[in-house]
């Protein structure tokens, strides 16, 4: 990847710095105290990965409620086999698990509703990632001479992506303070207006770059720049 | 999975994975990641131990090793944090956490790495005696390099040190809008800082003595993890002593005879 795309790029350890959680492709806060994310739902991989982490958690939490079962069996009634005493805890051990793990789902449920937008916002940050990978590979395709190189406008390209990152990144921001500060901050204002201005900007560029190779990514960039202001605005109110 | 990728993170880069804790980055995720990796690693080796006697010992001990390390962890965490908190660290308990599961994690995947050779031995060789002398020299090397680990990483020395070794205005450019807390920075001088850390060296000192205690007498609580042969299957054996009387039993037997 080239100097100037990865300083584009927003990595996980900068969302975690602007979102102040811990953010994975699953996972918005954390597995423990977070919730999932809802493109696990709409991306068959990570549904899978959700699963598989479904099936870990289980089993620590087998392991963690382990002396519960002990303890409970450890005064076996006159004449029980020792098969029917690891029965008598395999079944309160999976009972207390089982009971555990749909109070951690519950959990997760319940805190979607208040890390919604935060969630939404790091989908529009992936896609944005994604269109960041779309122009490597495009360039890619350039220095082999597949594509010729005059057919790409990528300096504007490049500049609507710093545009929708500052928007990103003031989106994350906002959330962020919104979030940990409910009550009301004067520099959401100078935030939003930010924001406004920069979708003003992508449209321009669109409106420039229509008849080039680059018209669809910078159309994607606007649509994230469109979604981002949205989100904010329902921050807003 | 993403949680066997912090797991490799930590095997390449210990230094800096160790730096990225004391500076909290991403600390929730390493703990899970740690947690579900190293209890699959432990999993793995306590089934491969339990098949030496029946399959249902298989899971019996599959279950009973990741429990005996994180359990034993989870028992001696408040003890660390407390007393370290009181001598002046300013170490969060999710920190102290994500150090602990590092060392527990780097002897997890020792343990593993030595699963191969316990397979080929269980497989070629049906000797109760040697089955058990190797994995107690398993179990004493493994343990042995991640307490050591755990003490390098755990010294105060080296938490000062990496505390001091990134300059505040990185720091403050991380963490826009976010307020500095002034007493991150390490604003005495390690003159001044001298016996505070002498006296948390030796309280990690003792706490180590404190894991290993608390570590023998569980694993000898959730006995038996290899099941003897020709034995039926035990889930646990009866709570009677504990191991350090029978260590002295063993030893006096020994002596008699």
């Amino acid at each position: 990847m080239q100097s100037d795309l990865k300083a584009l790029k927003i990595d996980e350890g900068e969302l975690e710095t602007l979102s102040g959680l811990d953010v994975n492709d699953l996972f918005v806060g954390g597995i423990f105290g977070g919730t999932y994310r809802p493109s696990v739902w709409r991306d068959s991989k990570k549904l899978f990965f959700f699963c598989l982490t479904e099936i870990s958690v289980f089993v620590l939490i087998l392991v963690f409620t382990l002396p519960i079962g002990f303890i409970l069996t450890q005064n076996p009634t006159p004449g029980m086999g020792e098969i029917q005493r690891a029965l008598q805890f395999l079944t309160i051990n999976l009972s207390v698990a089982g009971v555990l793990m749909l109070g951690w789902n519950f959990y997760l449920w319940n805190k979607q509703k208040s890390l919604a937008s935060v969630a939404k916002l790091l989908d529009e940050v992936d896609k944005y990632n994604e269109v960041i990978k779309a122009v490597e590979i495009i360039d890619k395709l350039a220095t082999v001479g597949h594509l010729p190189a005059n057919l790409i406008n990528r300096e504007e390209v490049l500049e609507a992506l710093r545009v929708t990152r500052e928007s990103l990144v003031c989106a994350l921001m906002t959330e962020k303070i919104l979030r940990q500060h409910k009550s009301f901050i004067a520099r959401r204002h100078e935030l939003f207006a930010n924001i406004e201005n920069n979708l003003l900007a992508l449209r321009t560029l669109e409106v420039n770059s229509q008849a080039n190779e680059y018209g669809r990514l910078l159309n994607e960039a606007l649509e994230i720049g469109m979604s981002v202001y949205k989100e904010v605005k329902k921050l807003q109110n | 999975m993403n949680y066997f990728t912090v797991l490799i993170t930590l095997l390449r880069d210990r230094e800096n994975f160790v730096q990225e804790i004391h500076h909290q980055a991403r600390l929730k995720t390493k703990i899970t990641a740690l947690l579900i990796s190293s209890s699959i690693f432990l999993a793995i080796y306590g089934g491969i131990i339990g098949a030496f006697a029946s399959p249902l010992q298989v899971f019996a001990s599959a279950i009973k090793l990741p429990a005996l390390y994180l359990i034993t962890l989870i028992i001696c965490l408040p003890t660390l944090y407390f007393f370290n908190a009181f001598f002046g660290s300013k170490q969060t308990i999710g920190q102290n956490l994500a150090l602990l599961l590092t060392a527990i994690s780097i002897t997890a995947v020792l343990l593993f790495s030595f699963a191969p050779v316990t397979l080929f031995f269980l497989i070629t060789i049906r000797n109760y005696q040697f089955f058990i002398l190797l994995n107690v020299l398993i179990f004493a090397l493994t343990g042995f390099i991640g307490i050591s680990y755990l003490y390098q990483i755990m010294r105060p020395e080296s938490e000062q040190l990496e505390l001091a070794s990134v300059p505040l205005m990185e720091h403050q450019a991380e963490h826009d809008f976010v307020v500095v807390d002034a007493d991150q920075k390490p604003k005495k001088s390690h003159k001044n800082l001298a016996p505070e850390v002498k006296t948390r060296t030796n309280i990690l000192r003792f706490w180590l003595g404190l894991y290993a205690f608390v570590g023998c007498q569980l694993a000898w609580t959730l006995r038996p993890f290899f099941g003897a042969p020709g034995q039926a299957f035990e889930l646990f054996r009866p709570r009677e002593g504990n191991f350090y009387l029978s260590v002295i039993q063993s030893l006096i037997e020994i002596l008699m005879n």
